[in-house]
């Protein structure tokens, strides 16, 4: 039997353990991390940048694959379709907590699960039965046009004094939108109703014309439950990486933990 | 004169012998075997006491607790400590903590015992539950989806007359008595012909505003408040147009259009919003059927021959 000279082979060997240990103490790093990161209290996670630069590429590519679609590729939301603006600060369930993010994330909004957010809809009030949840009675077209001049009003825009005098009325009583939105039309972000007065919109520019066709056709937005479909540890990585869009510098300790 | 050929099993003594790839090493390959066998031992040990549905000794970390190997998730946890609370994980005492871990054992044991006991059996709300729970989980896929723009379009083209602008119009509509038929219709032909203001051309004859609509109304509201027949009458009307006299209980009913606005059709645009949700209902209903044809095929389901 001829033999071998061992450097060039023992060379390869090492490399290739070498990098097998690597490769193992990376997943096994990776695996521990991960399980810090799922262990963490979700409102802590931002402070601690060890699990923020772990979370966020993968938060990231997770949100280009599942939630970009709607969304866009930087969280800008879609006015044509309703879906929010994620970077914006304003928040139409909850205040930006990353727990309240990861259980939309988890369980979606009207998206059948039965932990999903769906105590409400912004009823239709240009159709017969504006509500399927909430009675409350069709408006005319006049009465949607007072509304709307209400809502201009409320922004400090040009509107019809004595229009939005009626249209305040409605919103206070039979329309029922105070039940919502509350009587000073600041929303409730506990069953998703926004702010009326900050100019921010859901559907349409904020004309004239998108206001009353929101109220005349209302909305009913959905978000998707992604439990059954991500992992835990991809939830919560998404759900932090769309925190970081509205808060983009993290400041907290480093990662010891 | 060469070296006779040296045996290379021959030379386990040689501590050289366990690195040089090029000598055969008995003790080293058996010792190399049996680390592999241990190594896929204990992967394989790891992925059987790991793996949902198998029996583990560990709680993930996802998790709180393991009931019954039942986990409870510690975003559900988190989401108890808040609601019950209003703490979060950082801040929340000992005793919270527990107080909402011990519930949420409690629960969990309780479902367990409940499926063991058969409820859904005997409890016509828990029943009533699975099926709505059943239905809205079929659907849940179809509801949340986010369809293709070709699909959006090729549903629009297919169901194009659902997607028009709801219909508007501002109507007169005067009641004349039974009896007075030959004034209703010259009040219509007065009125056809132009005299104004007509709500004193209508009542010189006798008649009165029947108060059903009021000021503009979308056509649903119109048709609701003037009937089917009389609403039916008034969208044929252009602005300005008139109605023959048309009988009724309450007495003769004439019809004068101030403005009517016909439903246009919708561009896909204008209508995307509610060809989406359109579309999303409808593919849920049919995951809904799918979901209930498969397990009427799959199922055995004798039925009595008198009620067949």
């Amino acid at each position: 039997m001829v033999s071998v000279p061992p450097g060039p082979r023992l060379r390869a060997v090492a490399v290739a353990l070498g990098l097998l240990v690597a490769a193992g103490a990376w997943l096994i790093s990776s695996a521990a991390t991960q399980a810090r990161l799922l262990r963490a209290d979700p409102n802590a996670i931002a402070g601690d940048r060890a699990l923020m630069a772990f979370a966020l590429p993968r938060g990231g590519a997770t949100f280009a694959t599942h939630c970009a679609g709607c969304h866009g590729a930087k969280g800008q939301g879609d006015p044509t379709s309703g879906a929010p603006n994620l970077a914006d600060g304003d928040w139409l369930y909850g205040e930006g907590r990353a727990d309240e993010i990861e259980q939309i994330v988890a369980f979606g909004i009207r998206s059948h699960h039965p932990k999903a957010k769906d105590l409400t809809e912004m009823p239709a009030y240009g159709s017969p039965v504006p509500s399927k949840t909430d009675k409350v009675p069709p408006l005319s077209p006049p009465e949607i046009g007072d509304v709307t001049e209400f809502l201009l009003y409320l922004e400090q825009r040009p509107a019809d004094q004595a229009a939005a005098a009626r249209g305040s009325k409605l919103f206070e009583d039979r329309a029922g939108c105070y039940d919502c939105h509350g009587r000073d039309a600041h929303g409730d972000a506990a069953v998703g109703a926004p702010n009326l007065t900050d100019r921010i919109w859901l559907v349409g520019d904020g004309s004239r014309k998108a206001i009353f066709n929101t109220v005349a056709q209302g909305l009913r937005g959905v978000c998707p439950a992604w439990t059954k479909k991500l992992s835990p540890a991809a939830i919560r990585e998404v759900a932090m990486y769309v925190y970081s869009l509205s808060h983009p510098k993290p400041l907290g300790r480093s990662g010891a933990p | 004169m060469n070296d006779p050929p040296k045996d290379t099993a021959t030379r386990p003594s040689d501590p050289r012998g366990w690195l040089d790839m090029a000598t055969v090493h008995p003790a080293r390959a058996m010792i190399l075997l049996a680390l592999g066998a241990i190594l896929g031992l204990v992967i394989a040990g790891v992925a059987l006491f790991t793996a949902k549905g198998t029996s583990t000794l560990h709680v993930p970390p996802e998790d709180v607790a393991l009931v019954n190997q039942q986990p409870i998730s510690r975003v559900d946890y988190i989401n108890n400590l808040r609601a019950l609370f209003d703490t979060d994980l950082a801040h929340a005492t000992a005793q919270q903590r527990a107080r909402v871990l011990n519930d949420m054992i409690r629960e969990e044991l309780f479902v367990q015992r409940a499926a063991e006991l058969d409820v859904a059996g005997v409890d016509p709300a828990v029943r009533t539950s699975m099926v709505n729970a059943i239905e809205q989980q079929a659907a849940a896929d179809a509801i949340t989806s986010v369809p293709s723009e070709s699909k959006l379009l090729a549903y629009f083209a297919a169901h194009q007359a659902r997607y028009s602008s709801e219909g508007t119009m501002i109507l007169r509509d005067f009641v004349f008595p039974s009896s007075s038929a030959t004034a209703a219709a010259q009040t219509a032909q007065a009125i056809r012909a132009g005299a104004r203001p007509v709500d004193q051309i209508a009542a010189r004859r006798g008649a009165r505003d029947s108060g059903r609509v009021n000021g503009e109304e979308f056509y649903f509201a119109a048709q609701i408040h003037l009937g089917d027949a009389l609403f039916d009458a008034a969208r044929r009307l252009p602005s300005g147009g008139v109605s023959s006299p048309i009988g009724a209980a309450d007495g003769i009913h004439v019809l004068y259009m101030v403005r009517n606005l016909t439903p246009a059709p919708l561009d896909f645009a204008s209508a995307r919003r509610q060809v989406l949700e359109d579309f999303r209902n409808a593919s849920g209903q049919d995951l809904l059927s799918g979901n209930e044809r498969f397990l009427r095929q799959r199922a055995n389901i004798l039925i009595a021959k008198d009620v067949r």
